[in-house]
């Protein structure tokens, strides 16, 4: 494990360093560039004039006590944009989880109860499109569709520019919102979250909804069921339990492998609704080339990655202690 | 746990329930839009901070927070070109043109109520030289500067410039509060950048004179301004500013129509006309930006010699009038020299204009009547309005009318720096705002003399024949000439660099100012791009 | 077996149209893209690179798709840009699935130190969210389709790597490999001959369910602006100037629906061979 760390922080760190193009351009600007006083300057507050041994072990030291150096960009440590933008993400990535799981666990649920009907391949139909789709299309036309001509959501961003984020305890501006007791903050953030939310969570509701169906079937062709079934009992709640139960371990999965798709959507979606969280960031350092944001993001993502495969591998043992860790 | 289910429930319900909750609260949430607080003005922008801090910072963003943070010794005036006092109420110029004295108005006051003193002044003005930063070249001139007394500043100049005041008038010569800056880390001694610690604070903070001071401040976010309780002037009509990062025009525009904006600030012209709305005022306004071309007879990736008469070949191939059509819809003007309209020595220059067979008679006399390739790398990027690639490809068609098959290669801001000054571009694409108000700057920068920047990437100590000796002589007079005569000697200085056919200036284009009926006090300022404290809402 | 006989029972059933007609439609998307990308320089289009008509014009019996900000045909430059998102795909998965599979099967056959050290890197490329790796190299490489596309090799590799390396260890244990080790033939004859013929399938059938996730990430990428260069037509930058002109929606409209087809026809595909192999679902 130490080993890997070590291995991924390497990787970063030659990523950006062995980059085309001048790496002052973030930094300097064309009217300074030929100034060679100014360019020296440059190079030696940002540590660009030592050689790239050099530069490896002093950032290699400053990682391990968690300084991801400042942004070329927002003149500020890294750590702290990350650590600023990460509740905006978190919050935008929790929502679209929550409609994915609600609609989806919905959806299958009508899509078992009349299968093979116009429901069910409907519902099928939208699941396909819904992990086919580029997610930045989908935003754009969905923005386009509700935002300009329906006017029923607000464009691009996270509030309104006129009102103040709520007092800051989760970063979550709704929570926060309900929190202070803010009624109208939270209806005017959740009016911005819900179609981003929407549009990211669209292939997780179509992956839940197909694993709902097919949970659900499988239930529903047990022997006891049948037997419920043909005594009239209430079989709904039973029937809604096993599947449930059922679909417990599956759904672990669907939750491991939806967050590597949520976090590649997020980043793409927040650029569409100029969300501020950590996707739009890292699509910014991208861009102009800030190398300790790219790093920084990058490693963030590795660790966010190491961490939600090592708590799905412990939750399967959880759920079902019959398989075993090899 | 699972609810108790006393009867069959039609599994729709749910998704009903979903429904009808999802559409109240979206009826709910969206009056909330329309109605911004009456004090606060919101201003729709793709912000280009690099920092807040004066002295470090350049970009058109920066100068409009700069200005209404911060006050400068003198200001450009309404009229965009006349100097006024600021918290200089007097100032005068020796004779030899190398002493400045500057008298403070005793009413200067910070926001937290302490006096502007000379100490301040020769503080942030010796910062700006000594951190060696974004606009460190307006101050480079400064030798020293004397403080006699709390309000009387005295700057000594190495050499005589006559621009000295215009440079001191642009949003990087604002003047901070030395005490606070100095307490946060900030210095301006000859080191300073190495051990200046100040923008940490001042990215946080402001510590300035202005109509307003920074509330708060989220990169890629928004810039949260509000009006100075010690403001040393009349106060401003707005109690709050917000900027707020916008990056595309159509969703500035939809904010403006809905409501969630007042100002918007880089509607395209395009955006301005398709999308109209009643309650949304867009003026199309000339503007001092301009986009232009250059060509570099040094350059090393270049198949023929570009000689004189080939690059005045390439400037008759242009139409320009088309290509002022296809860049933004015909938003824009004609430019003559690399010196905007409407700057010292502007007046009367002759517009450039097509003669494509006076370009191919030209060309076939240098022996290339049958054409020959040019490569043109150039930053992808669309700056006021004018998308470069688009630009790039009219070139391209009106060169291969005259033969020259141009190939495009559109790079990466970095990659480009790199190249335009290393190996140099045979042609290449770029754009220039005014650092301040002044002609000077466009002639040392364009003009073909050895220290400018673009004689190095024209390939000037490899080619021969492109070092101008008249434009040498000229810059020398008009460093002591008096301030009527300039104006003459710009004059002259523009048509050299026209004649020197390396800078091709192509579109001037025009600013669309776009805000809400109601606003009032927007305009386009060639201080400052926006002056905030003019600013009002009905 | 089980599978065989629900396979033959629902042939006769109406459900078979539910899983035989969108596999069907899928093949027809993928069979039109890919002739598309083959020869859409021959189709009667208008040339995608020029200026055909007035700028942002809307859909219209001249141009179905409308023009763009350049005044260029929509609809042509969509069809175009088959011929550059399919066979960079194709580049993709087949450069990954090659260097993957072989390195995979190097380390997987062979083990030791250099087995280790594959894997090693794999777990450490693994590691890394696949679209910000991606940029990362795309962003040190500079912009550009082939940038995009070794960018999007260095991502996918790894997957392969772990598939072949698995399947390696699986069949080097058979009878008939130790039969051929003890003959006497040299290792890399028995890798090649015996162990490899066995593993190909699974790193068959995962590329062929990959492309569509391929053109998806090379969209994605050029999207960002860190793919394809204008003018080139391709699906992700179309749809990025589109995003600047969104009132005008046509302009990303086609692109999209374009990237949308793809991935659906792979898509259908794929969920339509799940659904024939696997007998839980009715």
């Amino acid at each position: 494990m130490p080993l890997l760390l070590l291995g991924v922080a390497t990787m970063a760190f030659l990523l950006s360093n062995f980059v085309k193009g001048d790496p002052l351009a973030s930094i300097l600007n064309e009217r300074q560039m030929d100034n060679p006083q100014v360019v020296a300057a440059a190079k030696a507050r940002w540590g660009l004039d030592k050689p790239i041994p050099e530069r490896y072990a002093i950032y290699l030291a400053n990682l391990a006590q968690g300084d991801l150096g400042v942004s070329f960009r927002t003149k500020r440590p890294v750590m702290r944009d990350l650590l600023d933008r990460l509740p905006a993400t978190l919050e935008l990535v929790f929502a679209a989880m929550v409609f994915g799981s609600v609609a989806g666990t919905a959806i299958g649920v009508v899509a078992a109860h009349w299968r093979n009907g116009p429901i069910d391949h409907g519902a099928r139909l939208v699941a396909l499109i819904g992990s086919s789709v580029p997610v930045f299309w989908s935003s754009l036309i969905a923005l386009y569709i509700f935002s300009v001509k329906l006017a029923w959501v607000p464009g691009p961003g996270r509030l309104d520019a006129a009102l103040a984020a709520p007092p800051p305890v989760t970063g979550f501006y709704t929570v926060d919102a309900l929190i202070a007791g803010d009624w109208g903050t939270f209806l005017n953030a959740l009016s911005y979250l819900v179609l981003p939310a929407i549009m990211l969570g669209w292939a997780v509701m179509g992956i839940i909804s197909r694993m709902i169906r097919a949970s659900m079937l499988d239930v529903m062709q047990q022997d006891f069921i049948m037997t419920a079934r043909a005594k009239g009992a209430g079989t709904w709640r039973i029937l809604l339990r096993h599947a449930l139960r059922n679909a417990m371990v599956p759904a672990l999965t669907i939750i491991g492998f939806s967050f590597a798709y949520l976090v590649t959507g997020a980043i793409l979606t927040e650029t569409v609704f100029s969300w501020p969280g950590i996707g739009s960031y890292a699509v910014n350092a991208a861009r102009s080339l800030d190398h300790p944001a790219i790093i920084g993001v990058t490693l963030l993502g590795a660790l966010a990655f190491l961490i939600a495969n090592l708590a799905t591998d412990i939750a399967y043992v959880f759920a079902n202690p019959r398989i075993r860790l090899s | 746990m699972a609810p108790e289910i006393r009867r069959k429930p039609r599994p729709g319900s749910a998704l009903g329930l979903l429904a009808a909750a999802a559409v109240t609260t979206l009826a709910l949430a969206v009056p909330s839009q329309a109605q911004a607080q009456g004090d606060t003005i919101v201003i729709a922008r793709d912000t280009d901070f690099n920092t807040l801090d004066p002295s470090r910072s350049w970009c058109d963003s920066c100068q409009i927070y700069l200005t209404a943070v911060y006050d400068q010794l003198v200001r450009i005036g309404k009229d965009n070109e006349t100097l006024e006092p600021r918290l200089a109420s007097e100032w005068s110029v020796s004779d030899d043109g190398k002493t400045y004295s500057f008298t403070l108005d005793p009413k200067a006051t910070f926001s937290d109520g302490s006096p502007v003193e000379a100490g301040d002044v020769a503080f942030s003005l010796m910062r700006l030289k000594t951190l060696k930063a974004g606009a460190s070249f307006l101050a480079d001139g400064i030798e020293s500067i004397d403080t006699p007394d709390a309000k009387t500043v005295v700057v000594h100049l190495a050499a005589p410039d006559p621009e000295f005041l215009g440079k001191v008038s642009s949003p990087y010569g604002a003047i901070v509060n030395a005490d606070l800056v100095k307490e946060h880390g900030g210095t301006a001694g000859p080191d300073a950048d190495k051990t200046d610690q100040g923008e940490a604070w001042l990215l946080e903070n402001s510590a300035g004179s202005g109509a307003y001071v920074l509330e708060s401040y989220r990169p890629d976010d928004e810039l949260r301004l509000a009006a100075n309780p010690n403001y040393w002037r009349e106060a401003p009509a707005a109690g709050a500013i917000v900027m707020r990062e916008v990056q595309d025009a159509v969703s500035q525009m939809q904010m403006l129509q809905s409501g969630g904006a007042d100002i918007a600030m880089q509607i395209d012209p395009d955006t301005a006309e398709t999308v109209g709305s009643p309650d949304v005022v867009t003026e199309l306004v000339p503007s001092f930006n301009f986009v232009y071309i250059a060509l570099s007879p040094g350059a090393k990736d270049l198949e023929v010699p570009l000689g004189p008469k080939v690059r005045e070949a390439i400037g008759l191939a242009i139409d320009y009038d088309g290509l002022l059509e296809v860049t933004t819809g015909g938003a824009a003007d004609l430019i003559a020299s690399p010196v905007p309209t409407g700057f010292p020595g502007t007046k009367d220059l002759p517009m450039p204009a097509q003669d494509v067979d006076k370009a191919r008679a030209l060309l076939a006399e240098a022996g290339l009547g049958d054409g020959f390739t040019l490569v043109a790398a150039y930053p992808e990027t669309n700056i006021y309005g004018v998308d470069l690639t688009i630009m790039m490809q009219k070139v391209q068609q009106d060169l291969a009318k005259v033969n020259i098959d141009v190939k495009l290669e559109p790079v990466t801001f970095a990659v480009w720096r790199e190249r335009v000054g290393g190996d140099h571009i045979p042609l290449t694409a770029v754009y220039y705002a005014p650092d301040y108000y002044g002609s000077g700057q466009y002639a040392n920068y364009f003009g073909m003399v050895p220290e400018s920047p673009w004689y190095g990437r024209a390939g000037g100590e490899t080619a021969e024949g492109l070092a101008n000796g008249r434009m040498a002589e000229l810059l020398e007079e008009v460093r002591t000439a008096a301030p009527e005569d300039a104006a003459e000697l710009y004059h002259e200085m523009a048509l050299e660099m026209i004649a020197d056919r390396v800078i091709i200036p192509l579109v001037n284009p025009k600013l669309v100012l776009a805000y809400r009926k109601g606003i009032e006090g927007v305009r386009y300022a060639v201080c400052c791009n926006l002056p905030l404290e003019e600013l009002s809402k009905q | 077996m089980a599978a065989t006989s629900a396979f033959r029972l629902r042939l006769r059933t109406p459900a078979f149209l539910g899983t035989a007609l969108p596999m069907a439609l899928g093949l027809a998307f993928i069979a039109f893209w890919v002739a598309a990308a083959l020869t859409v320089q021959f189709w009667p289009l208008d040339p995608p690179l020029d200026m055909v008509a007035g700028r942002l014009k809307p859909p219209s019996a001249e141009h179905w798709l409308g023009t763009d900000a350049l005044g260029r045909d929509v609809l042509s430059r969509t069809l175009h840009g088959a011929s550059f998102s399919i066979p960079i795909a194709i580049v993709v998965v087949l450069a990954a699935a090659l260097i993957g599979g072989l390195l995979g099967a190097v380390s997987g056959f062979f083990g030791g130190f250099a087995g280790a050290a594959v894997m090693r890197l794999v777990d450490i490329t693994l590691a890394f969210p696949p679209i910000l790796l991606a940029m990362a190299v795309a962003a040190s490489l500079g912009p550009g389709l082939e940038n995009a596309a070794i960018a999007m090799i260095v991502v996918w590799w790894p997957l392969y790597a772990r598939l072949m390396r698995a399947q390696v260890l699986e069949v080097r244990e058979r009878e008939h490999v130790e039969a051929a080790m003890a003959a006497g033939a040299g290792p890399l004859r028995v890798l090649f001959l015996h162990v490899l013929p066995l593993c190909w399938t699974p790193v068959l059938v995962n590329a062929t369910m990959d492309f569509g996730q391929v053109v998806l990430l090379a969209a994605s990428l050029s999207f960002i602006g860190l793919g394809a260069t204008p003018p080139t037509p391709e699906w992700g930058a179309m749809i990025a100037d589109g995003a600047k002109y969104f009132y005008h929606w046509w302009i990303a409209f086609g692109p999209g629906l374009a990237i949308l087809l793809v991935v659906l026809g792979f898509n259908f595909v794929g969920d339509g061979l799940r659904d024939l192999l696997d007998p839980r679902t009715d």
